[in-house]
């Protein structure tokens, strides 16, 4: 369990309110990685949704491109949330990490019980996102679309 | 006579025994050899094959516990041989193999293959500092004039997301 006042402090989760942030908070949980480790191989069942908390990342597309997140807030693994749910890329840590991690499926289900705080969610990992779209192939981009 | 009796007479059984023993002992040999043969392999390659880079590194660890040099996981200071600087210089030799921009994860990969130490905190290191600096297309490469003097940059998110 996460409290809510860490939650709200991250982009994707901003515009949430407490009752909101108090589910989300029930089912998060902090993990931690190593250099090196890779957290999420694209293609693989996509299970688990990461936001960055502290240290650096590489998400590596399958053609070979990369970004590198370095800032904490960072969103990974948010094709959990979008069928049909695999990994798009591969996530590795360029540093030691710490991550806030939510089960794909529980908050799935939430999203989709909630109306509300479904779109809050979806429009904030848009916006992420958005900053990525060079990378996105155009099934990609439909997911999001048809998700939103 | 002969059949049983005959095999029993001239110590047959003793020796079909002492045959499938003999044999079963070296396919358990030869298994267990196959088994640790990839280890053997790995080691040779760590190890045997780069003995000035081992007792580089050994050197440089016993140095720094004696200067007391602080050495930190997430800037990926305090290297293994010849620290940042020579891995930064070995990566770019690296680089000039691949033309620039680059695709990062390949020239991790192909670093970690050449035995290069804390790849990923190096190159970490580099981005923060903006001596590489990731482009929107998701290919990388080195600032320019980055050779002579590094200018620090801010904490950002690289490629892509380098707007936010």
């Amino acid at each position: 369990m996460i409290p809510i006042d860490e939650l709200k402090k991250y982009e994707i989760l901003a515009e949430l309110d407490p009752a909101e942030l108090k589910f989300l908070s029930g089912m998060a949980e902090v993990t931690h990685a190593q250099e090196g480790e890779v957290l999420i191989q694209a293609g693989l069942p996509a299970r688990t949704l990461y936001i960055l908390q502290e240290g650096n990342l590489m998400v590596a597309f399958p053609d070979g491109r990369a970004i590198t997140l370095h800032k904490p807030g960072g969103v990974v693994g948010w094709s959990a949330l979008v069928s049909p749910t695999r990994y798009t890329a591969s996530v590795t840590c360029l540093t030691d990490c710490t991550l806030i991690t939510f089960p794909g499926s529980e908050l799935l289900r939430l999203v989709q019980r909630n109306v509300v705080m479904g779109t809050k969610i979806m429009r904030n990992i848009s916006k992420v996102l958005g900053r990525r779209l060079p990378f996105l192939q155009e099934e990609d981009r439909q997911r999001l679309r048809e998700k939103r | 006579m002969g059949g049983f009796s005959a095999i029993s007479v001239g110590n047959g059984w003793l020796i079909a025994a002492l045959g499938i023993s003999v044999v079963f002992f070296g396919l358990a040999s030869l298994a267990f050899i196959i088994t640790y043969f990839p280890r053997a392999i790995r080691w040779w390659n760590d190890h045997a094959e780069k003995p000035k880079y081992t007792i580089e590194l050994l050197r440089s660890v016993f140095s720094k516990r004696e200067t007391g040099t602080h050495i930190s996981a997430d800037t990926g200071e305090g290297h293994g041989p010849g620290g940042l600087d020579d891995v930064e210089e070995a990566l770019r030799l690296l680089t000039t193999h691949m033309k620039e921009p680059f695709k990062l994860p390949r020239l991790i990969e192909v670093a970690e293959q050449r035995g290069l130490a804390r790849v990923h905190s190096t190159i970490n290191r580099l981005l923060v500092k903006g001596t590489m600096v990731g482009e929107t297309d998701g290919l990388f490469h080195w600032a320019k004039g980055s050779e002579k003097e590094e200018k620090p940059h801010s904490e950002r998110e690289s490629g892509a997301g380098s707007k936010g």
